[in-house]
């Protein structure tokens, strides 16, 4: 569904990414693994059409995307969920969940998103006129999620959703993330939080310095003292 | 009393006047990060637009308006995709890029004061419309021209309001005015809603210019006046802080007009001057600004 041929991109002068190629299968969870500043961020960017690639190509749904502007990008089908952070926190949580379906024009469509981001997170519902800057750390990452869901992609990329939370709460926010999968998504998800994102994927990439380090299914990679080495440098390994 | 009277009405009537234009320059300012030194300039193509619109037309006064707001909307948005986008793309407000927009704008400025010369020549013309007689309230005589500005600039503020709250295109413009790229991620149209916000901003000022005109002259060199009150208004209420650009329109208009009517009309355009520096000894970031906006 998404493939990433040799991208090497950068900001300025700084090249971040020296050649990266994956690919994601539809319908599949997969896992971009890697700590701090390794460039998994731009690949995101890159990916979706915030930073342009300097070499390489990007392809979604056997049609080169590489270059599309970022609006056009989510258009297709493909959309990235940023991190709870950049909710927009003046807004209530309803008006940043109506900004997610700004593409989708009939009224109708419009209902039946809101609805099934509240079957996913009634906790959202609950507080649907709530300024989105009174929300907790978990509530602004279900926000942000559902806004990406509102516009009801073929496919999303996952910042770090268990970024900066409590680990009840990760494992909340994983199994709706499941949950969301088994409705037929396919899935990038960038984490650092290895573990929890490798009992959710079937596959992984490894990134460090730019380039793809390991690669392979995630049960094989979960017992593998490579990726736990490949950490040293970065974040929670546990 | 009477006179007291009449003066604060002249000068809530002038204030919303600056208000309008002051509300434009916040609003540019606070969604695109441009300190619009070129909005008088808007403000005063805004007026000719009314008055030619009139001289082929013939049409009432609100599609006037209208049709002025329109076309001025559209020349502000082709003024800012042609030359402010280049440089909002490297940085804006308070930033080296910052400095390359403030002197763009009196570049746009200086460009259109011409372009307006060579269309309408150095001539103040009057604004031929004919509201009726004063509306007598007591034994006071209140000219039509005022009521229309107080009735049209709270409707405008009105529907500015609905607009950014309640409609989706709104919501669009307030999201791409705090942040771009996470406007971007949600499948807005960025660029698009980059024009709407400068057309809007440009149109505000056209009204204010259409609405003066009754009072005033329509001429060439109207805009630098009204830039300095208007800037003067927006830094009262807070930079980039919308109901505060209207309070402060007021305040400048009132302290203006009674300065005028008590002390002495000659040092006229010093007391909105004297009140800025009073406001900013007392509150640095202006009536309703919260903080200072530092953006990198």
């Amino acid at each position: 569904m998404l493939e990433l041929e040799a991208i090497e991109a950068g900001y300025g002068n700084v090249q971040i990414l020296n050649g990266i190629s994956l690919a994601v299968g539809r319908g599949r969870i997969v896992a971009l693994l890697g700590g701090n500043g390794t460039g998994k961020s731009t690949l995101l960017k890159t990916i979706s059409g915030l930073l342009k690639p300097w070499h390489g190509s990007v392809t979604f749904e056997g049609e080169r995307i590489d270059g599309l502007r970022p609006d056009r990008i989510v258009r297709r089908g493909l959309v990235q969920v940023t991190q709870g952070k950049e909710a927009y926190p003046a807004m209530s949580v309803e008006e940043n969940l109506r900004l997610g379906a700004f593409l989708v024009g009939q009224r109708a469509a419009r209902r039946r998103a809101f609805e099934r981001v509240y079957e996913h997170f009634p906790r959202l519902a609950e507080r649907r006129r709530q300024l989105a800057a009174t929300l907790s750390g978990g509530e602004l990452q279900m926000l942000c999620i559902g806004r990406g869901l509102m516009s009801e992609p073929k496919m999303m990329l996952l910042d770090e959703p268990s970024a900066a939370l409590a680990p009840q709460i990760v494992l909340d926010i994983f199994r709706t993330i499941g949950r969301i999968c088994r409705d037929g998504m396919t899935l990038l998800l960038v984490e650092q939080n290895v573990r929890m994102a490798l009992l959710l994927a079937e596959y992984a990439y490894v990134v460090r310095d730019g380039v793809v380090h390991i690669e392979g299914p995630a049960s094989a990679l979960i017992d593998d003292d490579a990726v736990r080495l490949s950490y040293l440098a970065g974040a929670s390994a546990a | 009393m009477g006179y007291f009277t009449d003066l604060v009405i002249v000068g809530l009537s002038l204030g919303m006047v600056y208000g309008l234009v002051a509300l434009g320059i916040s609003f540019i300012y606070s969604g695109l990060d441009i300190v619009h030194f070129a909005h008088g300039e808007i403000y005063m193509i805004g007026a000719f637009l009314g008055v030619t619109a009139l001289r082929l037309t013939g049409l009432d006064y609100p599609l006037l308006l209208l049709i002025s707001m329109v076309l001025t909307a559209l020349i502000g948005a082709a003024i800012e995709r042609l030359f402010y986008r280049r440089l909002t793309r490297q940085g804006g407000g308070i930033s080296f890029a910052g400095m390359g927009i403030i002197i763009a704008g009196f570049g746009i400025s200086m460009v259109l004061q011409n372009v307006a010369f060579l269309v309408w020549t150095a001539r103040a013309v009057p604004f031929p419309v004919n509201f009726g007689l004063p509306i007598e309230i007591g034994e006071l005589m209140l000219p039509r021209a005022y009521l229309w500005i107080v009735a049209v600039t709270l409707a405008l503020m009105a529907a500015l309001h609905g607009f950014l709250k309640y409609t989706r295109l709104g919501l669009a413009v307030r999201a791409v005015a705090f942040n771009k790229d996470i406007a971007y991620l949600l499948g807005i149209n960025v660029p698009l809603m980059m024009s709407v916000l400068f057309g809007i901003g440009c149109a505000m000022a056209a009204a204010a210019g259409v609405l003066i005109g009754p009072i005033n002259y329509v001429e060439v060199s109207m805009g630098i006046g009204i830039l300095i009150k208007a800037f003067a208004a927006a830094v009262v209420g807070g930079f980039g802080n919308l109901p505060g650009a209207v309070l402060g329109g007021l305040l400048v208009g009132v302290v203006e007009s009674l300065g005028a009517g008590y002390l002495s009309g000659n040092y006229k355009d010093i007391y909105a001057f004297a009140l800025l520096i009073a406001v900013l000894m007392v509150r640095p970031s202006g009536l309703l600004g919260v903080t200072v906006k530092v953006k990198a």
